[in-house]
């Protein structure tokens, strides 16, 4: 078990020590989510609809199409000079290069969040301070079931050659329940709603993070396999 | 096929009847063979012969379409860890991160391997590979030959018993193609079995005990390398290749 968690935390490591040194998973990440939002201020008038109503699709919409290229670009790095095949005959499980991975994404793309946050709270006009530990926790779990069903599509396309096309058609519908929960969510407690008032929602992003990991964990070798 | 009969342990590969095809197309075509441990098997074949297939097999990287094969006792089907302990692979593909340095690359690697103290096997392997001025530079600036002994050290990090090579001569100059060789054989006195696929008919001569020839996914030939001439083994070879039969 020590060594399993050694190797997560390997990979982990290497991910973020990459990105430090190249800052190219990050800075397009970000400057695409604020693009989204720049788009979205532009089309939509706030004058006639409430930023509270539109603001958590706009967010949650930013967050998924920004975090689409860090996925698509975390298994581009394992592919270049062949790098997955110097893990995959490594005596890793593979699923410990699973969550290696899933770790790693989360990690950039909540960091993504905390960037851009802010950015949305000064465009849209709307303080997320007051509701900010319920907002972390919903936005930590849409992340979570994101990045869980993203990262095991991302190591599939990733041996494709229309990688880039395919990872959005593959990831978006699947992402469906997610996405409506985690907007539905996201406006209630804008709404200053508790969240004791959206355990429904709640537990269907729960019940989808944890089918979304357990399909990885039970698929992820036929994946990775040659 | 067997190189030495005579051997009562257990072999390190051990190949049945194994086959491998890719669609209509047969990479590997019936394949049995035996390498004890200790030797060094070198594998000549034109492109498309299957050498690298054959390789990925072994390595548990591709499954075979039928047939078994053993390596250091481990059935390659299996895909298990303590299997992938014992072996090394250096392939056309350097396995290593361009934005890492040496260090953080084989630091990594060492992890993975789950070996103890991994800052000071990286360390010693950085230093082994002669790139002790250059650890903390990244990889993607290294030459062809800097990246093939760091590749080395990256196969060999976890001190495995068996090795793959895939053409490991590919693109380097006579200096570090010497270094190499005399690697290899550093590792073959070591008692490590070593199975090496190359197209250079002098270099794999010189190198392996046993010598075999891979036509069409199956082997034309396999025999104790007992001091062959290279330029009669040559003209055998592209005999061999060009479509003319042999035992």
């Amino acid at each position: 078990m020590r060594e399993y968690l050694n190797q997560i935390i390997a990979i982990v490591r290497k991910d973020f020590l990459t990105e430090m040194k190249t800052r190219e998973l990050f800075s397009s990440m970000f400057v695409f989510a604020v693009l989204v939002i720049i788009i979205f201020i532009f089309t939509v008038d706030l004058s006639i609809t409430r930023s509270n109503e539109v603001g958590p699709g706009v967010m949650w919409v930013a967050i998924f199409f920004s975090g689409a290229i860090g996925l698509n670009r975390s298994f581009m790095l394992e592919k270049e000079n062949g790098c997955m095949q110097g893990l995959l005959l490594t005596p890793a499980d593979r699923t410990a290069i699973y969550f290696g991975k899933l770790i790693s994404n989360l990690g950039f793309l909540t960091l993504m969040e905390a960037f851009i946050l802010p950015v949305f709270m000064v465009f849209f006009n709307i303080d997320l301070l007051p509701h900010f530990f319920p907002l972390l926790l919903v936005i930590f779990l849409g992340t979570l079931g994101f990045c869980a069903i993203g990262t095991l599509l991302a190591s599939l396309a990733a041996n494709l050659k229309t990688r880039d096309i395919m990872l959005p058609i593959l990831l978006y519908p699947l992402m469906v329940p997610i996405a409506i929960a985690s907007v539905r969510m996201t406006g209630k407690i804008l709404a200053g709603e508790p969240l004791s008032e959206m355990l429904n929602w709640m537990g269907l992003v729960l019940c989808f993070d944890i089918i979304f990991t357990g399909t990885a964990v039970m698929t992820i070798d036929h994946i990775l396999e040659e | 096929m067997t190189l030495s009969p005579s051997s009562t342990v257990e072999p390190a590969i051990e190949v049945k009847n194994i086959c491998k095809s890719f669609g209509f197309r047969r990479a590997v075509s019936n394949l049995s063979f035996e390498v004890q441990r200790g030797e060094f098997l070198t594998i000549f074949g034109a492109n498309g012969a299957g050498k690298t297939t054959l390789l990925n097999i072994l390595s548990g990287r591709t499954r075979p379409s039928s047939g078994t094969a053993k390596v250091a006792g481990f059935d390659v089907t299996e895909a298990n860890p303590k299997m992938r302990k014992e072996i090394g692979v250096i392939s056309h593909a350097t396995c290593l991160y361009p934005d890492l340095s040496p260090l953080e690359n084989l630091e990594f690697y060492a992890k993975m391997y789950g070996l103890d103290r991994p800052e000071e096997c990286a360390e010693k392997a950085v230093e082994g590979a002669g790139l002790k001025k250059r650890r903390h530079d990244p990889v993607r600036t290294f030459s062809r030959g800097m990246l093939q002994r760091l590749t080395i050290a990256r196969a060999t990090l976890h001190q495995p018993s068996i090795l793959f090579l895939d053409e490991p001569f590919t693109g380097l100059d006579p200096l570090a193609s010497g270094a190499l060789k005399d690697y290899l054989r550093s590792l073959h006195t070591d008692q490590r079995t070593l199975l090496m696929t190359t197209h250079d008919i002098s270099c794999g001569l010189e190198m392996g005990d046993h010598i075999a020839v891979q036509i069409d996914g199956r082997f034309a030939l396999m025999e104790p390398n007992n001091g062959l001439d290279p330029v009669a083994f040559e003209s055998r070879y592209m005999n061999l290749i060009t479509g003319g039969k042999e035992g």
